[in-house]
């Protein structure tokens, strides 16, 4: 045996009494030990002890999935750092961003980080959701699971909405007003929803301090909770979606159908699929430390990106707010630029219709969509209509957010980045 | 088995290991880098040089590099200026550069009473040079030019009553008759053609505001008002003026130093009181106290509030009695008596001047001079309008109105005025009605003043 | 784990490669934990200053007892020399109020003689007293970071 130095440590460690009670299981040496450290452990044990060769393959998954997941922990962090700095209050908001700026160690660092993240956040969630779609993993059993992750994406935008108010610059203020004013176009309740959202008419003290509850602790609450719902029914599932699964065979077992003279173990009352079903031993490897090793890599690559960003790029923080004077054009958040595009067309589309008809899309995809093949494979020929329509709707997406942020200038009118924008005429 | 598959990844493990650990590293490290760090070592080096006991070298070397501050809840600031401007308040560093140079007048106002940007601008909780002084991105306050500097003196001190501040008076007297009240409102009163000016000092910058005064259209399209042709030292000096009108109110102490502008409260304790029994006003009142109509330019406001407060404090073995006036009366008063000064005579008190002269005052005070001249003379330029694409004179409204005609046109403005050309936009400038504004017995003065301008000896026609 | 047999080259390179990735992964960890700490420690304080500026010594009278109220404070001159003494009572930390012949603390009864000694109540220590110096602009400079013998004073 030749174990290494800080190996042979860890293990003297573990042998010690504490290290027992905390750690049961050392490191493992033989495949019985490999599955017991990840049952055994409460971290380890969300995952299963063995994972199919397929689901560890980059270029099935890219990781988009844990990349947000990191990203999310990583909001925590540093959102939990932020917080014994900033100041939810009208007055203070800006000049605790002044402070963290240019008097507290690292403090520009971890706001950059934060910011950056949550950017990156809404991205990869977004390509999490692409990629799913195009290797049809919202099949079932996954249907539910795709509408849980439809959730978790809306809760994304939420957080980095109600996080975009809170520096009470300029950029936020009127992004911020623009954002609920897209709200406020839906009909009947737009206007109520909207006056709830604020607290008031106008974006003010009520708006920073509801905004500011919400993003640090009834969104992340929640969002924590789904998550964890999200992963525990990806295990529950059956693992990560691969095409030589048993399709949509189902091991159920119906309650009422039991005889009720009996007495039953958990085992046999176990709904639903479990990693065991339909597994071959010969596709299947230890989750330790396969699985963990490529994990644990992943994290360290996103932390490696974040850090570059964070020192490189500082967070944007512009003029303390000021409801006199809008910037012209006010543009909401990047990721709401489509929609603004769209309202500046129809106020209707813009603030209802698309949104409203791509949630329920969204929503409704895996209970309409009966073709029942082609899943876990990337851009499958049996899926070229879904996939096709997928795409046009991604790219009208996506072309409206460039147009939104980078073709819109003074009074949204048509402004090609690369010319040099009109003078603002002053206003007298 | 279980490592063959896995060591492929070891290269990628130990690179991104490293990775991480250096940029964790070099974050930090560029995160501990902050300039003013170099300046306060400078000024420990500096005092480590000038120490003559070891007692002094050791203090000066133990001296912790770190942010300092100045908070002023008062002020609602925090100023950090003296992170690197270490030596404002030491004397023995004057005329050192900056950073370390002693703050002249430091006595009068030291730095942790007032802190920095409230005279100077700037950002004061900022830690750079870049960005305390303003010249960032995304910072609307610059610090002031050191040229414009009495422009502050206006927050706490009022314009006439500081001889520190020359510049600043002879602005708002500038202000005052180029008839920009015409056009503006400044606290509270002016006309309404223009925007307000309340808050200007804090929107504009100086460039800004020379160009603007020199061709307004220039840097403001379509705007109406007509080109100022002020001399070079005019310009600076309303330039200053209108930088100093910030809008920001200063509270508690610093609010203490201005003389509460309220002539009229103390005009109308000033006859409450019966004052005229003892002091005369234009030759009118007893004898028994001197004659009040030039004690503005005898006494500093100071000395008149704390008179008014007990007469014996200031001039032990007077005769005039304690009234025990409250500090806002006794500032109400003292206004009064500087506002005498300051027009010379009051405008309200009526035997010291004829109405002809009186009505001049009212024509100056309304600011009627920034569209009909000085002199009511006109010429003032208001493109495509009728007459002429100017302001006519008035110096011949004896011929065409009669008094009540002229005053319902005082009184009612007349907004209307007739294009040269229809095609082009409507001529800018316009007489607004000035009912509620203009006084009753200021308008009759206003009218004799108008009807005299006639020449002497013309009649046309009669 | 099944670890080849030493003298192994692809073995020994793994072992290194793992060695080092783990520590600078350790390392960096550690180091973040470092900065956050580093983070949370304050570099300013919103609160009055340890250190600050009295008037000048010929605006207190001769024999005066000043309380500084922002500071608590008592600035006491007496001929040409100045003292400084906390008013902050050593028991829990109330402000005394000046007494005659001493200080009285208002919430649980100590007192304290004119030289901040306890002369009764549950305080544990007399009162502290404090440098005073002169600053650069002439103005006595008092450090409550350096408390000093009841016996030194300044003499102007």
């Amino acid at each position: 045996m030749n174990a290494s130095p800080l190996k042979q440590l860890w293990q003297k460690f573990q042998r010690t009494r504490i290290g027992r009670s905390i750690f049961r299981v050392g490191l493992p040496d033989s495949n019985l030990e490999r599955s017991q450290v990840m049952v055994s452990s409460f971290l380890l044990h969300l995952q299963p002890a063995k994972v199919n060769k397929h689901s560890l393959r980059a270029s099935y998954s890219f990781g988009l999935g844990l990349i947000t997941l990191y990203l999310f922990f990583i909001l925590i962090g540093t959102g939990v750092l932020l917080m014994f700095y900033y100041v939810p209050s009208t007055e203070r908001a800006y000049e605790s961003m002044k402070d963290l700026e240019f008097v507290v160690s690292a403090g520009q660092l971890i706001r950059n980080m934060h910011r950056w993240a949550a950017h990156l956040m809404v991205l990869f969630v977004v390509l999490h959701l692409c990629r799913v779609f195009y290797t049809a993993a919202y099949k079932p059993p996954r249907e539910f699971n795709w509408v849980l992750g439809v959730a978790l994406m809306l809760m994304t935008l939420g957080l980095s909405f109600t996080g975009y108010l809170l520096p009470w610059d300029q950029l936020a203020y009127w992004a911020i007003t623009v954002g609920t004013n897209i709200s406020g176009y839906a009909p009947i309740v737009g206007p109520k929803l909207k006056f709830l959202m604020l607290g008031g008419n106008v974006v003010g003290q009520p708006a920073l301090i509801r905004f500011y509850a919400l993003h640090v602790m009834v969104l992340p609450a929640v969002t924590i909770l789904m998550v964890a719902v999200h992963l525990w029914r990806v295990r529950k599932d059956g693992g990560l979606s691969r095409p030589d699964e048993p399709g949509n065979v189902v091991a159920q077992v119906e309650l009422s159908h039991l005889p009720t003279n009996k007495t039953y173990g958990l085992m046999e009352l176990a709904r639903g699929t479990t990693p065991q079903v339909g597994a071959n031993p010969e596709d299947e490897v230890f989750s330790w430390p396969h699985l963990v090793f490529r994990e644990m890599l992943l994290f360290m690559f996103v932390v490696a990106v974040l850090l570059v960003l964070a020192i490189g790029w500082n967070a944007p923080l512009e003029q303390f707010a000021n409801p006199i004077h809008p910037p012209n054009p006010a543009k909401a958040p990047w990721y709401f630029l489509g929609l603004q595009e769209l309202v500046a067309h129809s106020a209707f589309w813009g603030g209802v219709g698309v949104p409203t008809l791509l949630v329920v899309t969204l929503v409704l995809l895996p209970y309409v969509d009966r073709q029942r093949r082609g899943t876990g494979r990337w851009f499958a020929r049996e899926r070229v209509l879904a996939n096709t329509i997928f795409s046009i709707c991604l790219f009208v997406a996506i072309v409206l957010t460039i147009i939104g942020s980078f073709f819109r200038g003074p009074n949204w009118s048509w402004q090609e980045p690369w010319k040099k924008p009109p003078v603002a005429t002053e206003s007298h | 088995m279980a490592n063959e598959s896995v060591r492929k990844f070891y290269p990628w493990f130990t690179m991104l290991g490293i990775v991480v650990g250096c940029l964790v590293v070099g974050g930090y490290y560029k995160d501990q880098f902050r300039e003013w760090k170099d300046f306060q070592r400078k000024f420990i080096r500096e005092e480590v040089r000038r120490a003559i006991t070891p007692q002094q070298r050791a203090r000066a070397e133990s001296t912790p590099v770190q942010v300092h501050q100045i908070i002023l809840p008062e002020l609602n600031r925090v100023d950090r200026c003296t992170t690197c401007h270490l030596a404002v308040d030491d004397p023995t560093y004057g005329g050192y550069p900056q950073p370390l140079a002693y703050h002249p007048l430091h006595e009068q106002h030291p730095s942790e009473k007032f802190g920095c940007t409230i005279c100077h601008r700037g950002q004061g909780r900022a830690t750079t040079a870049a960005a305390a002084h303003g010249n960032v991105p995304h910072w609307d306050e610059p610090m002031l030019p050191l040229m414009y500097i009495q422009a502050s003196c206006g927050k706490c001190h009022q314009a006439a009553d500081n001889p520190a501040a020359p510049e600043l008076a002879r602005g708002q007297q500038i202000f005052e008759d180029s008839g920009c009240r015409g056009c503006h409102k400044l606290g509270g009163t002016g006309g309404i053609i223009g925007p307000d000016l309340d808050k200007v000092g804090a929107r504009r910058s100086s460039e800004w505001l020379k160009k603007h005064f020199l061709s307004p259209a220039a840097v403001s399209p379509g705007s109406g008002m007509p080109p100022q042709k002020f001399s070079e030292p005019e310009l600076e000096a309303i330039t200053l003026f209108m930088l100093s009108q910030t809008g920001e109110m200063v509270p508690g102490y610093y609010a203490s130093m201005k003389v509460i502008a309220s002539p009229d409260e103390g005009q109308r304790l000033f006859q409450q009181k019966g004052c005229i029994g003892c002091h005369s006003l234009g030759g009118k009142g007893g004898t028994v106290g001197p004659a009040l109509d030039d004690v503005g330019l005898r006494r500093a406001p100071d000395w008149i509030v704390a008179h008014f407060k007990d007469p014996q404090v200031v001039t032990p073995g007077t005769v005039m009695p304690k009234f025990g006036f409250t500090e806002a009366e006794a500032r109400s008063l003292t206004d009064f008596l500087m506002h005498l000064r300051e027009q010379k005579v009051a405008l309200s008190l009526p035997s010291l001047m004829g109405p002809v002269e009186r009505g001049r005052e009212v024509f100056r005070k309304y600011g009627c001079a920034g569209c009909h001249g000085p002199n009511a003379q006109g010429g003032v330029p208001n493109p495509n309008a009728k007459t002429a694409q100017q302001i006519p004179s008035l110096k011949y409204v004896a011929d065409s109105y009669t008094k009540d005609e002229i005053l319902k046109r005082i009184l009612n403005g007349q907004h209307e005025i007739t294009s040269l050309d229809a095609s082009k936009p409507a001529p800018p400038l316009y007489m607004p009605g000035w009912r509620g504004t203009i006084k009753d017995a200021e308008l009759d003065d206003l009218v004799a003043y108008l009807f005299s301008l006639k020449p002497k000896g013309e009649d046309l026609g009669f | 784990m099944n670890d080849p047999t030493p003298g192994n080259g692809v073995s020994r390179r793994a072992f290194f490669q793992l060695s080092l990735g783990w520590l600078a992964g350790l390392f960096a960890f550690g180091a973040s934990a470092v900065a956050a700490v580093r983070f949370l420690v304050p570099n300013v304080l919103f609160e009055p200053s340890e250190q600050f500026k009295a008037d000048k010594p010929e605006d207190y009278p001769d024999g005066s007892v000043t309380f500084l109220e922002d500071e608590r404070v008592f600035l006491i001159r007496k001929g040409n020399t100045f003292r400084c003494l906390s008013a902050v009572c050593t028991h829990l930390g109330c402000t005394v109020n000046r007494a005659e012949n001493g200080f009285h603390c208002p919430c649980h009864g100590s007192v304290f003689d004119d030289q901040g000694t306890v002369k009764g109540g549950p305080a544990p220590r007399a009162l502290t007293w404090f440098l005073v110096t002169l600053s650069k602009d002439g103005r006595l400079l008092i450090d409550k970071g350096q408390p000093t013998a009841p016996e030194q004073y300044f003499v102007l």
